[in-house]
């Protein structure tokens, strides 16, 4: 039988799908006759969703502005033709 | 983020547009795509030289991206960039990163628990109405601000891969060079901190 605890460790696993079967089934069936694990996945499930609305990534203006000078000074002194060198291919070690 | 209802054709002509050396597709592609490379480099190296790091991949992305295929995303591109450099700095400066693992629950939650299993502190409130009204209060966004600065950065970096940019798992795996309960781990782990952030805040108006 699932105990709470044990269910709190493994909630996140359950709201992004990522139990088996078996355990899926195990936390329904906790859910089903526990109101607090209830609240706590919808708690959790909220507080995932926070994030997604949020501008958590957001960025300092100042950091754009600074990347956006080394670019536009950097592109003036773009070649024509690609550099033959493929590095860094970020693809190749896939 | 940019939504839009045709992601994937705005996409080709940004890239189209970056493999001209268009002035205004890097102003756009940087303003996009910026916060993302920092997250991925936060989790590498210290804040103070992930800037540079990020601004070093910019650069560097100019030349490169006129040989994007598109096998990935450009996004999910852009961070692998980030993370191949970082990868190469710690290769030679034997800088490691170390993260306990073993732990899935977050010791203020832990306490919460009687020996039994069960709870001794169970959850007071239910604060799953959706996302946008919670977010409408100013004050709990400038909380969430907060703590997701003080997160751990391997955390953080996890978070706002997976949520805030949506990667699915296997990339946010290789970006971050973690395997996959590892990253369920830190995941878990950061969504307990914002859970109990939030509750504090709905009890008691309190960051």
């Amino acid at each position: 039988m699932l105990m709470c605890r044990e269910l709190a460790g493994i909630a996140s696993d359950y709201i992004d799908g990522e139990l088996s079967t078996g355990r899926r089934l195990s936390v329904q069936m906790h859910l089903m006759m526990c109101r607090h694990c209830r609240s706590f996945i919808g708690n959790l499930r909220a507080s995932t969703e926070l994030l997604r609305g949020h501008s958590s990534a957001r960025v300092e203006p100042a950091v754009i502005d600074r990347i956006n000078h080394r670019v536009t000074e950097a592109l003036s002194h773009r070649p024509e033709t690609p550099d033959p060198d493929p590095d860094p291919d970020p693809d190749k070690d896939r | 983020m940019t939504v839009n209802a045709h992601p994937n054709l705005d996409e080709s002509r940004l890239v189209e547009a970056l493999k001209r050396g268009e002035q205004a597709a890097f102003t756009e592609a940087v303003s996009t795509y910026t916060a993302g490379m920092l997250a991925v480099a936060r989790y590498y190296v210290d804040p103070a030289n992930a800037e540079e790091i990020v601004q070093d991949c910019w650069v560097t992305v100019i030349d490169a991206v006129r040989r994007f295929e598109g096998r990935s995303g450009l996004k999910t591109w852009l961070h692998r960039i980030v993370a191949n450099r970082c990868k190469n700095l710690l290769r030679t400066s034997h800088r490691e990163i170390t993260t306990d693992f073993t732990e899935r629950l977050e010791p203020e939650l832990e306490s919460r628990f009687k020996t039994s299993g069960r709870w001794a502190t169970p959850p007071k409130l239910r604060f799953d109405e959706s996302a946008d009204v919670l977010l409408e209060n100013g004050a709990l966004s400038d909380c969430l601000d907060k703590h997701l600065g003080h997160l751990p950065e391997n955390q953080r970096s996890a978070l706002i891969l997976y949520e805030a940019h949506q990667h699915k798992s296997d990339d946010v795996c290789n970006i971050l060079d973690v395997s996959a309960s590892n990253l369920r781990v830190m995941l878990h782990r950061a969504r307990q901190k914002i859970f109990l952030m939030v509750e504090t805040f709905q009890e008691t108006g309190e960051c």
